[in-house]
């Protein structure tokens, strides 16, 4: 049944895509139903795959040769995925018939989303490493196409084929580490990797785990590859919630969380993985403080929350990491959402335009306020549990800590002062759009309250915001019991709750947070004060605005590379000779290479 | 030592490749360059029926040689044309000269 | 002692193949080669193939060759080579001297007979490459008659399509009669 359920939450959406592709001649309402029904499908398959939960490969299709059998396991950790990439999927999909109304080649548009769908559904099930990285790959290259959906716009294109090109090279990592693994140990099943991570040499353990973070680090947009995420915002905005918000970027916390066990004894790897979540978390934290595009705002809250996930798999805490996912998921693609009304209503993206909405669009007003408590962190709302499992996590790290003298501590109280930015940020954003009036001189026509797709969509995931939070105890039950290498402990979602609210930690938390929303209420309330304080950060401000100098690195980069392919330009001459001097030389370099081995 | 007929004849492969190859290293002029693919061609054949001798596959090694020989001919044959063709259009039949001709 | 003589002498046409100055030289220097790589071919046993080699190598592509220096006429070939000579050594006597070093020590003994005949190795095991050998002549002369068709000079057009087919090639050629293609727009 499981291997059932599996092939229909991969191949549903595929066949939607090949269905909705060849429906274009019957006009934009056959696609809009096909691609709804086959997201919802699919979305249906993957809830009923939650009873099959088990640790053992329900599909094993042997492919033969080097490239080992393509594997499906239902485990915990890959049939939550894949829920959340198949049921907000299916989300994103309902709203986008309302977002996408009127657009042309809808028939690209939905056959890419259904593709991304099923890819990332096929690439937290699978158990090879092979199929893994192919997964990831067809991942990249959707997400590359619907960056770039509107081809005429150039900083569309750019921003696709930036994002492509730095989850490219992430992907390099991967494909590496997968390829070590196989001539370490003769088989790409993750099983065998994670049982006999141990006795493979360490030089080559520490290359795989190094390659691994890069990729997922390049993946899920964190420092120092978080430059394509606010570019990838050209994306149209269902786009956006789904892959930049639900899934796509899950995929590198997700590989983390899966080889946790494997890597976390490399030396060094753990405190690698806590800092690159701490700046992630930090940095972007800063970035959405001074963005005025709403959906950049959006994007370095993904960034930042992302650096939550990451810096909990570098303490040990598996659980809060996965479990603070799934409330990301949420209300992230709800903010998302959410701000695809805004914009679709009033059609710009800048925030110093907007302001008063809240009187225009209360529905919109209100689902986006319950996405922006969830972010922020208030109780109640699944963000308030999950973000503080990680801040306990990392007071009481399970792992190895070499070459930290003083352990965690200054990564604890960033990540606490990165709680306050967030819900500063958070409060501004929600004031800028809702509330208040706008700042610049040219403010926006007033727009309509959301359709009713919109609705359907952004209704389940508000109520999602605040209840997912209730399943903590299966949740925890359920990664346990199919996750046999991690030593997970789950608690029912009674003793969670009683654990979180009784620390001294989580109140600690609460003020800083109280602190960050207080601090923008007494912006409002002071308006001369707070010019005259922000104009001491000018500076800072300005930093981070440039993305602090992630960016300048980024065109650097750029400039070297087209600078070293025009010099290697002389080596094409165009002469028959050269080029039979090319083949004979590459004849003598494998020559070389077999005799060498011989 | 002593030495084998095979190895003689290897002998006789290798430096046919080699004076091959080095042709197509050096010569400027398209037809000789067909000349120096064939001998190279030549250089196969000879190799692919020792090999066949060698290995106990007599009959597949002298297969695959007349197949070999079948297929370097289509290119002789296919080169030349080009290269008529190439005389009569471009006007000459230097690599170099070529190389920067358009049309 | 015979096998030696042989392949010197093969040797000895190729480099001259490759260095003559004239190109029906060159031609020729490669027809004796081809009778040569014939006669080392009887003589180790592979006796059809010998006379595949003999009547296509020395024969079709010779007079091939000769027809094509014809047309194309003689140039002065340059003396300068572009890829610079001591390069080319190097390349050439690295590849050789790792060939070399990787197969020669290992051959020793002679074979033993063959099972079957070679005609049915032909046809019947290896009938596949057959019919793609098929394949490839009849596109090798498409591509022929596709490059030497031309409406501009018919006079050449008439010469080319009365080229000598040897019975090798006669059964998969067309009638004789050129095929007047569409008149060339690209000029050189």
């Amino acid at each position: 049944m499981a291997a059932w359920l599996m092939a229909l939450v991969i191949g549903l959406p595929w066949l939607g895509a090949a269905c909705v592709w060849l429906a274009g001649g019957r006009g934009p309402r056959a696609q809009h139903t096909l691609a709804v029904g086959f997201s919802v499908a699919a979305g249906l398959a993957s809830l009923g795959l939650l009873p099959f939960v088990s640790s053992q490969a329900a599909v094993r299709i042997p492919i033969g040769g080097v490239f080992g059998d393509l594997t499906l396991v239902p485990d915990g950790l890959g049939v939550f995925l894949a829920v959340v990439a198949a049921v907000i999927g299916s989300l994103a999909v309902l709203f986008s018939v309302d977002y996408m109304q009127g657009e042309a080649q809808l028939g690209r548009y939905y056959a890419l989303v259904l593709i991304f769908i099923g890819a990332m559904a096929g690439l937290v099930l699978s158990g090879s490493l092979l199929f893994v990285f192919l997964f990831w790959e067809v991942t990249a290259l959707c997400s590359y196409a619907l960056i770039s959906f509107h081809n005429d716009d150039p900083k569309a294109v750019a921003g696709g084929i930036k994002a492509l090109i730095i989850t490219g090279l992430g992907g390099v990592g991967l494909l590496a580490g997968a390829l070590i693994v196989y001539a370490n140990l003769g088989s790409y099943e993750i099983g065998d990797l994670l049982k006999k991570a141990p006795a493979l040499p360490p030089a080559a353990l520490g290359v795989i785990a190094f390659g691994f973070l890069a990729a997922a680090a390049a993946k899920s947009a964190q420092a120092p590859f978080q430059t394509w995420l606010p570019d990838a915002m050209e994306a149209p905005t269902p786009v956006s919630a789904l892959i930049h918000a639900a899934t796509m970027v899950n995929a590198g916390v997700y590989l983390l969380a899966r080889f946790y066990p494997a890597f976390a004894p490399v030396p060094g790897w753990a405190a690698a993985v806590t800092i690159v979540g701490l700046l992630s978390a930090l940095l972007a934290a800063c970035m959405a403080l001074v963005a005025d595009d709403l959906k950049r705002v959006l994007a370095y809250s993904t960034v930042s929350q992302l650096g939550y996930m990451v810096y909990a798999i570098g303490v040990g805490g598996v659980f809060a990491s996965q479990f603070h996912l799934l409330s990301h998921s949420v209300f992230k693609a709800l903010l998302f959402l959410g701000a695809g009304a805004v914009i679709h209503a009033v059609g710009t993206r800048d925030m110093r335009r907007m302001g008063g909405l809240g009187r225009q669009m209360p529905f919109v007003r209100n689902v986006f306020i319950a996405g922006a408590l969830a972010l922020a962190g208030l109780p109640i709302f699944n963000g308030f549990w999950s973000k503080e499992l990680i801040l306990e996590a990392g007071l009481a790290p399970a792992c190895c800590w070499r070459g930290l003298a003083d352990g965690p501590g200054w990564a604890y109280a960033g990540m606490l002062a990165g709680a306050g930015l967030t819900a500063l940020y958070t409060y501004r954003m929600v004031w800028m759009v809702f509330y208040g009036e706008a700042a610049a001189r040219h403010p926006a026509p007033h727009g309509h309250d959301a359709p009713s797709a919109m609705r359907a969509a952004l209704l389940p995931l508000a109520l999602g915001a605040l209840t997912t939070w209730l399943l903590a105890g299966p949740f925890g039950l359920m990664l346990e019991s199919s996750l046999p290498y991690h030593a997970l402990h789950a608690e029912s979602t009674i003793d969670v709750v009683v654990q979180v609210v009784e620390t001294p930690a989580t109140w600690l938390a609460l003020a800083v947070i109280a602190a960050g929303l207080a601090a923008w209420r007494w912006r409002i309330k002071n308006r001369e004060a707070a010019a005259r304080w922000a104009a001491r950060f000018r500076g800072f401000a300005r930093a981070a605005a440039n993305g602090f100098g992630f960016e300048w690195i980024n065109r650097r980069v750029v400039g070297l590379t087209q600078a070293a392919a025009s010099a290697l330009q002389t080596l094409q001459t165009g002469h028959l000779n050269w080029n039979m001097a090319g083949i004979v030389g590459g004849l003598v370099v494998v020559l070389a290479i077999l005799a060498w081995g011989a | 030592m002593t030495v084998t007929t095979p190895q003689i004849v290897l002998v006789g492969v290798l430096a046919l490749l080699g004076v091959g190859l080095y042709g197509l290293l050096v010569i400027r002029n398209l037809i000789q360059i067909v000349v120096a693919l064939q001998v190279a061609a030549k250089a196969a054949i000879l190799a692919l029926v020792v090999a066949g001798e060698l290995s106990g596959q007599i009959n597949l090694g002298q297969s695959l040689a007349a197949t070999v020989i079948v297929a370097d001919t289509i290119v002789a044959v296919v080169g030349l044309a080009l290269a008529v063709q190439v005389r009569k259009r471009l006007g000459t039949l230097d690599v170099e000269a070529l190389s920067t001709l358009k049309g | 002692m015979l096998y030696m003589l042989l392949v010197a002498g093969a040797i000895a046409c190729a480099i001259q193949a490759v260095r003559a100055k004239r190109l029906f030289l060159s031609a020729l220097w490669l027809a004796g080669l081809s009778a040569l790589t014939a006669v080392i071919l009887y003589a180790v046993g592979a006796r059809e193939v010998a006379v595949i080699e003999l009547s296509v190598g020395a024969g079709l592509v010779t007079v091939l060759f000769v027809f094509a220096i014809g047309v194309a006429g003689e140039e002065a070939l340059h003396a300068r080579a572009i890829v610079p000579k001591p390069l080319a050594w190097a390349l050439i006597i690295a590849s050789s001297a790792l060939l070399g070093w990787m197969f020669l020590p290992s051959l020793n003994g002679e074979a033993p007979s063959a099972e079957s005949t070679f005609a049915s190795a032909l046809w019947q095991e290896r009938g596949l490459d057959v019919l793609v050998q098929i394949v490839l002549i009849f596109a090798g002369v498409l591509g022929v008659l596709g490059l030497l068709a031309e409406a501009r000079a018919p006079a050449e057009n008439r010469a080319m399509a009365k080229a000598p087919l040897t019975p090798a090639e006669a059964g998969a050629a067309p009638s004789p009669s050129p095929v007047r293609a569409t008149p060339e727009e690209v000029h050189a």
